[in-house]
């Protein structure tokens, strides 16, 4: 079957696209060209380009000499790992059971989930903090304990998103297969683990991005828990750079540079994960 | 769903545990706090127990009778419909066009996701640049394009002329990379086996859409929009950030409660209990209207 | 393109790192095995110190003390053999938070650097923290380099518990450059508020704003100088008992006065939404003249403008019974030490050690430069290589007449909210000022 190179619907798709495109690069674009601007410079004139004399790598310079970054990156990737794929296990498991049984109180849990979602974490934050130091994991000399207390309470906080969006993708995973491994012998867990879980593979992987995402930038949970240098996860580490008295802008921009690269790298991995199997139908032809 | 393979139910504590052990403790038993305390008078954050309110819904009163809370209200009512119409919307658009285009489609799904991992702290700032009153990129644009007058040196101050556009524009535009990106996932659940049969069939682009993509991606789209009705409601980071204490009417639910968390405990704590009750009542009531029982029949 | 767009960004980061060549090596593999000497250090050292204590202040991130507290902290550390565990953090609502439920949970650090008006009542109340008096039976030297009465009370139970280090002055930064290009003479210790209108309203005329400010975001400062220009320096921190007494007077009047600068047009024109960077902005920007702040801004303004010469500090004009030299500043924080950390048999001398330490006149001269500190044998800032602005600010604090402190750290966040919080409505006429400062009053008694 042959096709028409061009034609002005592909057109304005691309023009759209591409108009969107541009919206959601140049605040990114923005933020690591003002990192490679001294302060005084972004303050006259935040949309110039950093060449000749305006470009600097002091920001960089400042934050790298005096603080631990790659001990703080070590830590977010523990913290954030280990809730990614904690979500992913229990929530994968939940929305399973949530989809494929009917029981009594169901519809109670469903509620329960949607509640979930919305609880405003300064109002569970407290007596979380509370409970944690009668357990012995917040401010111990320990740093993996001290990891724990973060870690915790964000597979809590990611849950029920997880949840919901799961329980979605596997309410359109055909129940036939199922029932044919069912015939065969195969107890629920094995049904779970070796066909539902492979079949939804895409929106695993999207739940995993969100809550490493997610328990990355919670600041509000890690300020709470991780108090000494050690223990710092990086955007910890660089909020106490970039926030103070007057803002330093040069300092704000160079770590939100050095924040947000290592997630879109996790995101450039994982996102091929995402697409299998969506392109073929669509675009064939 | 009521397959005979499910049936027993004796495997159903094995799944469902963890999960929600994690969230009784860290979740339901704290936030049970917080119902409490939005009926006692609390005089310092962290401080719990004390006397009662009297009467004891004492702040649920109060809420009633607070300007601002209905101010709140309104205007989180109008970001429950800019969510909707617009993240969900362009997000459902983007979505469709990318997996129709040959080219650049691992360009456009990666930079669309940029603006949810950058800090709100930055994006507010970017923002209040874009806006700025004095050498604004919008006002500089409009005294280029001639639309304000350079000779008198018009300017245009967008956080008090267009308080609540210039605060949901960012807010929206931020998101849809998030919605962007479920939906992505959602298509990719499609078999692709139904779009060859409709094409031998003979079917067009816009008729695959219509009739085969649209309709299996329901579930979806329907999950989209209680994520977006729940977010919104809660949503404070980049509205605070850009419009700090509500100035300019721009209150919502989420950046009034946060304004309440370290000066009047007790009543933000019964606007938590609000924002939750309301939550839970319209994701029940869009499943309701969008959630199709059994959506997949070949 | 994905790829690409990988190895671009993988590019980055390695060009940032690389940007520090070795010292980011050094800065950061080793740390491993630092803190390995340094437990095998404490866990074999019987003779001297040997105890670990737990410290949080709030010399952090970009806080100007920052490198002072560190550089301070590993000498003590070296001169004593015992160990600080150390959270400090910089002070925001989030840090405040986290302080008070450490104490609500029991896990509060020994040593706090806190500060010492109303947020800190609920740590007072609850005796969580011990007195300067108590420590004093057992350690009769304690904070004697102080002068008692500079020491700050509690505004709790009026008890002193906390060692100041380095105060604060708020004063009026003058942007020479735009005075003379409106033919305003630079305002200094005897100008008057009326001349200070009259210069107002030329600077306005010549096309520049008289004064930089967002009253959205930080009204106090105003607040606290125009209120002040109604009382005197010993009348200024107290809190009115109703609207209609002398002080609630003082308030409301003070308030119309700002709310008559908003409306001859003083003000930025979107003061009312503008961010504080912004309307500073202005200001280093050679737009506006006038900026009333605090002495941390002195190096804000080092390091934002090229010309730091056409920058000066001087004193806010004055009416009533304030002269224009009376300023408002103070010792907001101080060292704290916790009743927990306190009980602690092996750790009590350390804790009180430490305090003397960070308390010390040499420390706390370098911590304080130019502002104000309750040493009674004051403080020796080292001015070698200072800007002429940080001359002007210590002729600034040596010029000051009388110090009264901000009223606004006598009352709790909430009872601010309905003056600090909604200015835009008091000065747009929504909300009269004697209602706003009733509502205020109300919260305060609380």
């Amino acid at each position: 079957m042959k096709k028409k190179k061009f034609s002005p619907g592909l057109l304005i798709a691309y023009i759209v696209l591409i108009f969107w495109a541009l919206t959601t690069i140049f605040p990114l674009a923005w933020s690591i060209m003002n990192s490679f601007k001294d302060k005084k410079i972004i303050y006259q004139n935040s949309f110039s380009l950093p060449v000749g004399a305006a470009f600097s790598m002091d920001n960089y310079r400042n934050i790298f000499q005096n603080y631990n970054v790659l001990s703080a990156y070590r830590n977010s990737f523990i913290i954030s790992g280990t809730v990614a794929f904690a979500v992913i296990l229990f929530a994968g498991m939940a929305a399973y059971a949530l989809t494929r049984y009917k029981f009594p109180g169901k519809k109670m849990l469903t509620g329960l989930l949607y509640a979930g979602m919305m609880f405003p974490v300064f109002s569970t934050i407290i007596p979380v903090l509370r409970m944690q130091a009668s357990w012995g994991i917040v401010n111990t000399p320990y740093v993996p304990l001290n990891l724990l207390s973060v870690i915790l309470p964000q597979i809590a906080g990611n849950m029920s998103f997880a949840i919901i969006v799961l329980s979605n993708y596997i309410q359109s995973i055909p129940i036939e297969l199922e029932e044919a491994a069912s015939m065969e012998g195969c107890s629920p867990q094995k049904i779970y683990f070796k066909i539902v879980r492979p079949l939804c593979r895409p929106s695993f992987v999207t739940v995993g991005i969100f809550s490493f995402l997610w328990s990355y930038n919670d600041l509000f949970t890690q300020m709470f828990f991780l108090r000494t240098k050690d223990n710092w996860a990086i955007t910890i580490l660089l909020n106490n750079i970039a926030s103070k008295e007057g803002v330093n802008y040069g300092a704000l921009f160079s770590s939100v540079t050095l924040i947000v690269i290592p997630v879109l790298l996790v995101y450039l991995v994982l996102n091929k994960y995402i697409i299998k199997g969506m392109t073929v139908g669509a675009v064939k032809g | 769903m009521d397959a005979k393979i499910y049936r027993s139910k004796k495997i159903l504590p094995f799944f469902l545990a963890p999960a929600f052990i994690l969230m009784f403790v860290y979740l339901y038993y704290p936030f049970v706090q917080n119902i409490l305390n939005s009926f006692m008078h609390i005089k310092y954050i962290g401080t719990s127990g004390g006397e009662w309110n009297q009467p004891f819904f004492e702040n649920y009163v109060k809420m009633f009778r607070d300007p601002k809370m209905g101010i709140a209200l309104k205007n989180t009512l109008i970001m429950i419909f800019w969510t909707i119409v617009g993240q969900v919307g362009i997000a459902l658009v983007l979505a469709l066009l990318v997996t129709n285009i040959k080219k650049g489609r691992g360009f456009f799904r990666t930079v669309f996701f940029f603006p949810i991992v950058i800090s709100a702290t930055a994006l507010g700032l970017l923002f209040n640049l874009v806006f700025l009153y004095d050498k604004g990129m919008v006002n500089q644009v409009l005294q280029f394009m001639g639309i304000l007058d350079v000779s008198t040196n018009e300017l245009i101050d967008w956080k008090s002329a267009h308080p609540i556009f210039t605060m949901m524009l960012p807010v929206v535009w931020q998101y849809v990379g998030f919605y962007f990106v479920i939906l992505l996932t959602g298509l990719s659940g499609i078999p692709s086996e139904l779009y060859e049969a409709a094409m031998i069939d003979g079917a067009t682009r816009l008729q695959l859409v219509r009739y085969i993509t649209l309709p299996l991606l329901r579930n979806s789209i329907c999950t989209c929009i209680v994520l977006a009705v729940t977010g919104a409601l809660k949503v404070f980071d980049l509205p605070w950030t850009m419009f700090v204490n509500g100035m300019s009417n721009t209150w919502l639910t989420g950046t009034y409660m946060y304004s309440k968390v370290y000066t009047d405990v007790d009543y933000a704590s019964a606007i938590a209990v609000v924002i939750v009750i309301l939550g839970v009542v319209l994701s029940f009531a869009v499943n309701h209207v969008f959630k199709q029982k059994d959506d997949y029949a070949v | 393109m994905k790829k690409k767009l990988a190895v671009l960004l993988a590019g980055l980061m390695a060009v940032s790192m690389a940007a520090c060549g070795n010292t980011s090596d050094t800065a950061s593999t080793p740390t491993d095995t630092s803190t390995d000497t340094a437990t095998e250090s404490t866990s074999d050292s019987g003779s001297t110190g040997g105890v670990t204590i737990q410290v949080t202040t709030t010399y952090a991130g970009e806080d100007s003390n920052a490198q002072n507290y560190k550089d301070a902290v590993a000498a003590w550390e070296a001169k004593t053999g015992n160990k600080v565990e150390d959270s400090s953090a910089t002070s925001d609502e989030t840090f405040k938070s986290r302080v008070i439920t450490d104490f609500e949970a029991g896990s509060e650090p020994d040593v706090l650097f806190y500060f010492d008006g109303v947020d800190s009542n609920q740590f007072v109340e609850q005796g969580k923290v011990v007195s300067i008096d108590e420590i004093r039976q057992t350690y009769p030297d304690y904070a004697s380099n102080m002068k008692d009465d500079m020491l700050p009370e509690s505004p709790a139970d009026g008890v002193k518990y906390a060692v100041p280090v380095n105060g604060y002055w708020e004063g009026m930064f003058v942007n020479k450059a735009v005075c003379q290009a409106a033919g305003v003479e630079v305002p200094d210790a005897n100008t008057t508020w009326d001349e200070f209108l009259e210069d107002c309203q030329k600077i306005k005329d010549a096309g520049y704003t008289p004064i930089a400010a967002s009253l959205q975001e930080v009204p106090h400062y105003w607040f606290e100088y125009t209120i002040y220009n109604h009382q005197d320096a010993k009348t200024h921190a107290t809190v009115p008992g109703s609207t209609d007494d002398e002080y609630g007077q003082a308030w409301v009047a003070g308030l119309n006065d700002i709310k008559g600068l908003y409306e001859k047009g003083y003000f930025p024109e979107n003061t009312l939404t503008a961010k504080d960077a912004e309307t500073f902005e202005l200001f280093t920007g050679g737009k506006a003249a006038f900026l009333v702040d605090g002495s941390w801004k002195v190096g804000g303004i080092e390091s934002a403008v090229d010309n730091i010469d056409d920058f000066t500090v001087t004193h806010v004009p004055g009416e009533g019974n304030r002269k224009t030299t009376d300023e408002i500043g103070g010792l907001s924080m101080g060292y704290y030490i916790t009743r927990k950390g306190y009980d602690d048999a092996e750790k009590q001398a350390a804790l009180v050690d430490f305090v003397s330490y960070m308390t010390s006149d040499e420390v706390v001269s370098k911590f304080a430069g130019t502002s104000v500190t309750a040493l009674k044998n004051g403080a020796e800032p080292d001015m070698t290589g200072a800007t002429s602005l940080a001359q002007a600010a210590l002729e600034y604090s040596n010029s000051i007449t009388a110090v009264s402190p901000a009223v606004q750290d006598n009352l709790s966040e909430a009872a601010r909210a309905p003056i600090f919080g909604d200015m835009a409505s008091i000065v747009q006429g929504t909300v009269t000022p004697e209602d706003a400062v009733t509502e205020v009053l109300t919260l305060a008694s609380e």
